[in-house]
């Protein structure tokens, strides 16, 4: 008699579809609608100083990118930074970082969605948030409702959609920046503008602390590693790909601006000659669609330009801020997987399968975030009570001031995981990794230092102190946030009886392996299972040499 | 702020070498992207897929009493039409030797414009043009191997019913001579019980069963 074997069936698992135009389009469609965001926030903060600004944090910038590259291709799951933080640092730090990243999605809802109808102001006049400051309030709040609404119900943007919108804006950008500088710019105008407005330090850097949110965003590509195509070998080209493309947007963007020579001059109250960057200082109204003023200031292009930017800014916009509610749910539902949240934000809605709870309560908080940032337009009082407390600052600066909180406080604990994994886990291997290390010994195991993981740490520490010292209401709000969820984190581990400042016990060693595994990296697998074999050999025979 | 329209163009030195430093360097980046080296399983299908256009440049489908390839000339038929490949049809009539080799095999004819007429309309319903060639021969496989090496047939795609199930050549002993001394690809359906999967099948006919 012989048996019959019988295999057990597979849970189904997420299929690998995104293609590398599919893995950039997923960090353009985020990180390319910043500098829409960006661009008037800079120029009216750093003036003549913003493509300095921009080099400064753009430097940290490409320090960041090439750390999430070296870890999204290291360990392909969704998480992102949180899951890094959480693997180098502990569950604690793990749980900060996401917390960081949380308080960015949320804001991201709200700033995009905000600057989407400033956008769309420059077609149709009553959104002009200054004038109709209750119209642009309404139609913001509806975006994220509607938003929300889409995502309970599981409508998404398809990736095709994402990767035809992404190269339909590169084109644009690109279009805008070469008949740009062909025809209306002027090199002794920007050395001009560099020499006689260069800013005080405090309004460098906050014009710093602003140009990192023209960056922000990356982390979508690590969020979608598990359906990306060959993960270690795609994320590493797809992440260097957008480092440098958005690198070099905002750099030929702050030159530009600071070089124009507009196509219709422009004059002050006065009568006097401005120049183009000059139309950006306390004016919200301006600074939330700089790129569309910046292209109708073209000689001729400008007249096709002034139309269609504005609404493919708008477009791309709103796919940024529908990616801030995904985004959210998502990073939820890896913490909550973690126990590093409630297993509430896992539940998913048995209708509609998606993760209800999660997307109502992060846009609930968008909405909050929405209402604190509308309220001085809204009501004179509240404005009253604004510029007491916090210097007057527009919601734009409100928004703007704690999405660069979230940002710089959750890359600042992705560098630390970077140097601590680089220490504790050299045998999960690199397809990608940063230049500049040093070889050390540590635990009698050798290991690569990374030097630019301190560059950037420093870097994007200090503009987490640029923040905290330039935005009074970030420095308030963004700690509140963290300590706000670290009570939270407190009660519910507790409530768990799991422990709060320590972690739980992980089989990192297994788990990277099956993370290999999962994503189809054999070749990274078969050195992984060998690594971790010669690290325990190794192992073995220090510990008989000391018997 | 007021503003008044003029227009100007201004080109300066610099904003040309600007325009060409972030064009050629944006389009460089997004290529380099885009053609990320080939993995080793990716390296391997790529070698299948470029074979594959050699494979099956030429297809010959054969039928005789032996050989029932009705159930395969559909693939066949589309299988030419994917890779625009050139299709053959061909009916092998054995003539035993009590027989002359030119004798009147009515049978066999009948059965041999039935076969072919029915792959002829398979072909044209799928837009592929098709020859159909009837054979005498006194063995059909060395006729098949013949019209192959004559025709410069790539692919050879056959039909078996199981017929020698019992006899200690499942697949029929003409298949398996063509199949051993072939000297191209061969394909050999097995016609199996279409849209059975094997949860359906009744406990009895499992291998290993009880």
């Amino acid at each position: 008699m012989t048996s019959t074997t019988v295999v057990a069936s597979k849970a189904p698992e997420l299929r690998r579809s995104v293609t590398p135009w599919g893995s950039f389009s997923w960090g353009y469609s985020d990180v390319g609608a910043d500098i829409f965001v960006g661009l008037g926030l800079v120029l009216a903060a750093a003036a003549g100083a913003s493509n300095v600004a921009f080099l400064f944090a753009g430097l940290v910038y490409v320090c960041i990118g090439l750390a999430y590259t070296e870890l999204a291709a290291t360990y392909p799951v969704a998480g992102g930074g949180q899951y890094f933080v959480m693997r180098g640092l502990g569950d604690f730090f793990g749980f900060v970082a996401g917390w960081a990243v949380l308080l960015d999605f949320t804001i991201d809802v709200t700033l995009f969605a905000w600057t989407c109808v400033d956008y769309l102001s420059q077609l149709i006049p009553v959104f002009v948030g200054s004038t109709h400051p209750w119209t642009h309030f309404t139609v913001v709040l509806l975006l994220i409702v509607g938003l929300a609404v889409l995502n309970i119900i599981g409508v998404r943007e398809s990736t095709n959609f994402n990767g035809f919108v992404s190269g339909l804006d590169v084109v644009s950008e690109l279009s805008i920046l070469m008949l740009g500088f062909l025809f209306a710019f002027s090199p002794h105008i920007l050395v001009s503008n560099m020499t006689h407005h260069w800013p005080t330090t405090y309004q460098l850097m906050l014009g710093i602390s602003y140009a990192i949110i023209s960056f922000v965003g990356l982390e979508s590509i690590s969020q979608a590693a598990e359906e990306t195509q060959r993960p270690a070998s795609i994320i590493p080209r797809t992440s260097i790909a957008l480092i440098l493309t958005i690198l070099i947007f905002a750099l030929a963007y702050s030159h530009l601006a600071l070089g124009m020579r507009p196509w219709h001059p422009i004059f002050d109250d006065h009568g006097h000659p401005m120049q183009f960057w000059q139309i950006f200082p306390n004016n919200g109204d301006n600074q939330g669609k700089a790129v569309a003023l910046l292209a109708a200031q073209i000689p001729y292009f400008g007249a096709i330009a002034a139309l269609y930017v504005p609404i493919l800014g708008a477009v791309l916009l709103l796919i940024s801020s529908n990616s801030g509610v995904f985004g959210s749910s998502r990073i939820a539902y890896a913490m909550s997987s973690n126990d590093l949240l409630p297993s509430i934000f896992k539940r998913v809605h048995p209708k509609f399968r998606t993760p209800v709870i999660s997307i109502v309560t992060f846009c609930s908080i968008a909405v909050l975030e929405l209402v604190f940032a509308a309220l001085p337009s809204l009501f004179p009082g509240a404005r009253q009570t604004y510029a007491w407390l916090f210097r007057g600052e527009s919601g734009l600066d409100f928004l703007a001031d704690l999405y660069a909180f979230g940002a710089a406080t959750s890359y600042s604990f992705v560098f630390l995981a970077l140097i601590a994994l680089r220490m504790k886990d050299p045998f999960s291997p690199r397809k990608f990794k940063i230049p500049l290390n040093v070889p050390m010994t540590y635990r009698d195991e050798k290991i690569e230092f990374p030097i630019v993981g301190v560059v950037g740490f420093i870097g994007i520490f200090a503009i987490l102190i640029f923040t905290l010292l330039t935005h009074p209401i970030g420095r308030v709000a963004g700690p509140l946030w963290v300590v706000t969820g670290i009570v939270l984190y407190f009660f519910y581990r507790r409530h768990r009886g799991l422990p709060v400042f320590k972690s739980q016990t992980h089989d990192w060693r297994t788990a990277q392996v099956q993370i290999l595994k999962h994503a189809g990296e054999l070749e990274l697998m078969d050195e992984c299972i060998a690594n971790n074999k010669a690290a325990d050999e190794r192992r073995a025979a220090r510990e008989a040499v000391t018997k | 702020m007021t503003t008044e329209p003029v227009s100007a163009i201004h080109v300066s030195v610099a904003g040309v070498i600007a325009a060409l430093l972030v064009g050629a360097s944006v389009c460089s980046v997004l290529y380099w992207m885009l053609h990320p080296p080939a993995s080793f399983v990716q390296k391997i299908a790529k070698d299948a897929q470029s074979t594959l256009g050699k494979l099956v440049d030429k297809i010959m489908v054969v039928f005789s009493q032996e050989i029932d390839s009705a159930h395969m000339m559909a693939l066949a038929a589309k299988l030419a039409r994917g890779e625009r490949s050139e299709l053959l049809a061909i009916y092998v009539i054995e003539v035993p030797y009590s027989l002359p080799p030119d004798a009147d095999m009515e049978i066999e004819q009948r059965a041999a414009l039935d076969a072919l007429g029915a792959a002829e309309t398979l072909a044209n319903n799928t837009n592929v043009t098709i020859r159909t060639e009837t054979v005498k021969a006194r063995s059909t496989t060395a006729a098949v191997l013949e019209i192959a090496k004559r025709e410069q047939v790539h692919l050879m795609i056959l039909g078996s019913f199981r017929e020698g199930k019992y006899t200690g050549a499942p697949l029929g002993h003409t298949i398996e001579e063509i199949a051993a001394d072939a000297k191209c690809d061969v394909l050999i359906g097995v016609e199996g019980k279409h849209g059975t999967t094997l949860g359906e099948e009744p406990p009895g006919s499992l291998s290993g069963g009880a």
